[in-house]
């Protein structure tokens, strides 16, 4: 009796080991956020009031923060343990979020991309995440539209992609400057706010829109693109940033170039951190790549799948529009939940604790 | 038994990366019932009309008069109603080199359309009055809600004397490069025109589309980005939260209160556009259903519009009008959501919310 009920509830050491996934979702006409284990099951359902995007995930403490997709102006602070009550957070009044954000590691802030609209800027917003995420401030993204930030090793800097597409809430997600696109990567200090690196694309890529980044085993960069040129041109999606070096780019196979239709939607870095994979829910593909010498090694088809998240060695968690989840990767697929049957519909982004 | 085996097994390896295709309903000359049905009498009218409006003008300029305004005022809401539809296949010809841009520069947030019109009239700047050299100004000096003001704006009653020289020749200049893009556009999807057979002739080699699937998830991203369009950049913005932040000067064409033939002939076009690709015709009762769901939402949302019986500019304020707007914006919403939730997988496509609303 006693071993049974233990076996029901694992000690919350055992829990921290538990690989935990967390999306956003639409279940039944509702939306929410969910917290998954490996296999796709649930282990918290938090509902939202609109459609979700991504997560800030601050790991020793067993919490996240659910962001409203650009232009939405809710986020909700949670227990992924769901042992506190949420806490919700909401933009500043001439503010909205991008839908991304990040912890420092030691837990006391939280920052968010956001879009200063009137002025037409990117910023971060700087939250106190021991205070139930009172905004306390802000520094300049250095650039248009941030869309995903990631915090990189050293504890201190975070990368923000600055996808360099105006956008204004008054006029819903249109595109208000595509002819002077200007999209970046910053390095920032998020001590002092301090742009300490910027890498920009060759000028003749400035439609191609940085948004989404994952870290390899090395520390650097890896970074989708969306590109918001002709549709006859086929641009390189796919690429990495060293610090001190210029961006390079990686088009891979033609054949998985023109699958992706000029769009990755997610990225992820499996746990060997070797492993790259990049969705396209257009396309309905996850292609994954060397991070080594950056060589396709494969793709996956999952229809309208946009969610990627690390999981083992090589692989990777993924999720679709559809409702599918499956375990993927470069030359093996195992569904886990198939499409369909009313599923809950997931959207872009899948975050690993 | 284990030869079929193997030989299912070696058919599995075979099939294409979209494995998908194969379950597909898309009709398979999608392209081309579209490109016929849809896009060419589309484009014919548009180009007339604006061959129409820019002889409308000249005339006009020649002998200034009220009847004259009135005939090229009337010469441009038909230019409207004409756009109404061609701006719906907001994919290929009609984006490349900035196109849409140039014939409607919006959402205009910052109000340089009326910023820059007025600078040119003030200044009577001689560059802009001329086709060649307007081409090359920015687009909000050059499309159709640029020629609103000269026709609608504060001082367009001088149009009708001596006065209104300068405006004229500039009105006129705005319709000339109208006619030019049309012209450009009708080129670009001509049957023997690379981008036409493209879309018509999905094949392994092309530079866009490789299947019928492809071009059907053209048309379903087209219908999309229309009812997006439509409601978030053209309506919303002027509905506001409350009556009290309303702003029907915040919608496009409030001047000649065209607003609502803009939007109406937007949303005929997206039925144009559903009817055209003909999905039902290769759906089973259920995939038909959401097929009828999407033209019964566009359906109200046009009726609801119809009904608006006040001005534009205050329409959005007005409590009954209000009410047939939101309406509208919520079928339009409704549309959307069937389009990318359901009837997006119902022909087979891969594509879904994500793909089609991702960020």
């Amino acid at each position: 009796m006693l071993a049974g009920g233990a076996a029901l509830a694992p000690t919350w050491a055992d829990a921290a080991e538990e690989a935990l996934f967390l999306g956003a979702r639409l279940n039944r006409g509702r939306f929410e956020a969910a917290v998954i284990d490996e296999m796709g099951r649930d282990r918290l359902v938090l509902p939202l009031e609109a459609r979700g995007h991504s997560f800030a995930i601050d790991p020793p403490r067993r919490r996240a923060v659910a962001f409203a997709r650009s232009p939405g102006r809710f986020a909700v602070a949670f227990d992924v343990d769901g042992r506190d009550e949420p806490v919700a957070i909401t933009a500043a009044a001439d503010r909205h979020f991008h839908g991304h954000g990040v912890f420092t590691p030691d837990g006391r802030l939280m920052l968010a991309t956001e879009n200063d609209f009137e002025a037409g800027r990117g910023v971060v917003g700087i939250y106190d995440a021991t205070d139930r995420f009172c905004r306390i401030g802000e520094f300049p993204s250095d650039g248009i539209g941030p869309h995903e930030a990631v915090p990189l090793r050293d504890g201190r800097t975070i990368c923000v992609a600055n996808g360099g597409i105006l956008t204004h809430p008054d006029y819903g997600r249109a595109k208000l400057n595509l002819a002077t696109m200007a999209p970046s990567l910053a390095y920032i200090d998020a001590a002092s706010g301090e742009v300490v690196e910027k890498a920009a694309l060759a000028p003749e890529l400035s439609r191609l829109s940085i948004r989404h980044m994952a870290l390899d085993a090395a520390g650097h960069v890896w970074f989708g693109c969306q590109y918001e040129g002709a549709a006859t041109d086929r641009p390189p999606l796919v690429g990495r940033h060293r610090r001190g070096r210029e961006v390079e780019l990686f088009p891979g196979p033609r054949e998985v170039l023109h699958a992706m239709q000029n769009y990755v939607g997610s990225v992820a870095v499996d746990a060997s951190g070797t492993v790259l994979a990049t969705s396209s829910p257009r396309g309905g593909l996850i292609a994954f790549w060397d991070t080594e010498s950056g060589r396709c090694l494969g793709r996956q088809t999952l229809a309208d799948g946009c969610g990627v998240a690390p999981s083992a060695r090589g692989r990777v968690l993924a999720t679709s529009g559809r409702g599918a989840v499956v375990n993927a990767g470069p030359e093996t697929e195992r569904v886990l939940t198939e499409a369909g049957g009313g599923a809950p519909a997931w959207d872009n982004h899948l975050r690993r604790m | 038994m284990l030869r079929n085996a193997l030989l299912c097994l070696a058919l599995a390896c075979c099939l294409p990366a979209h494995a998908q295709d194969a379950a597909q309903t898309v009709p398979p000359d999608i392209g081309q019932r579209v490109a016929e049905r849809y896009v060419a009498p589309s484009l014919a009218a548009f180009s007339g009309v604006t061959g129409r409006l820019d002889g409308k003008m000249g005339e006009l300029c020649a002998a200034p008069g009220d009847e004259a305004l009135e005939e090229a005022r009337a010469t441009f809401a038909d230019t409207v109603r004409a756009w109404g539809p061609v701006s719906m296949f907001r994919f290929g010809p009609l984006v490349e080199e900035n196109r849409f841009e140039h014939l409607f520069f919006w959402p205009d947030m910052r109000g340089v359309t009326l910023r820059q019109v007025q600078g040119v009239l003030a200044d009577k700047d001689e560059s802009a009055a001329a086709a060649a050299s307007l081409k090359e100004k920015s687009v909000a000096l050059q499309g159709l809600p640029a020629l609103e003001f000269v026709l609608f704006g504060s001082g367009a009653e001088e149009l009708a004397g001596a006065d209104g020289a300068f405006r004229c020749r500039y009105g006129t200049a705005i319709a000339t490069n109208l006619t030019g893009r049309a012209a450009e556009l009708t080129q670009a999807w001509a049957p023997d025109a690379p981008f036409h057979s493209d879309f018509t002739r999905p094949a392994a080699g092309n530079a866009l589309y490789r299947s019928p699937g492809e071009v059907a998830g053209e048309v379903v991203k087209a219908l999309t980005t229309g009812l997006q369009f439509a409601r978030n950049a053209e309506l919303l913005p002027a509905l506001g939260a409350n009556p009290d932040k309303a702003n029907g000067k915040r919608t496009p064409l409030w001047r000649s209160n065209l607003t609502f033939d803009l939007v109406g002939t937007q949303i005929e076009g997206m039925m144009g556009l559903v009817n055209a690709a003909d999905f039902k015709t290769h759906l089973d009762a259920a995939g038909g259903a959401i097929v009828d769901s999407v033209l019964f939402d566009l359906e109200h949302a046009l009726g609801a519009l119809e009904e608006v019986g006040t001005p534009a500019e205050t329409a959005f304020t007005e409590a009954e009008d209000r009410g047939r707007i939101s309406y509208a914006g919520v079928a339009l919403e409704g549309a959307d959501h069937t389009i990318s939730e359901q009837l997006s997988a119902a022909i087979g496509l891969t594509m879904g919310f994500n793909a089609l609303d991702g960020d």
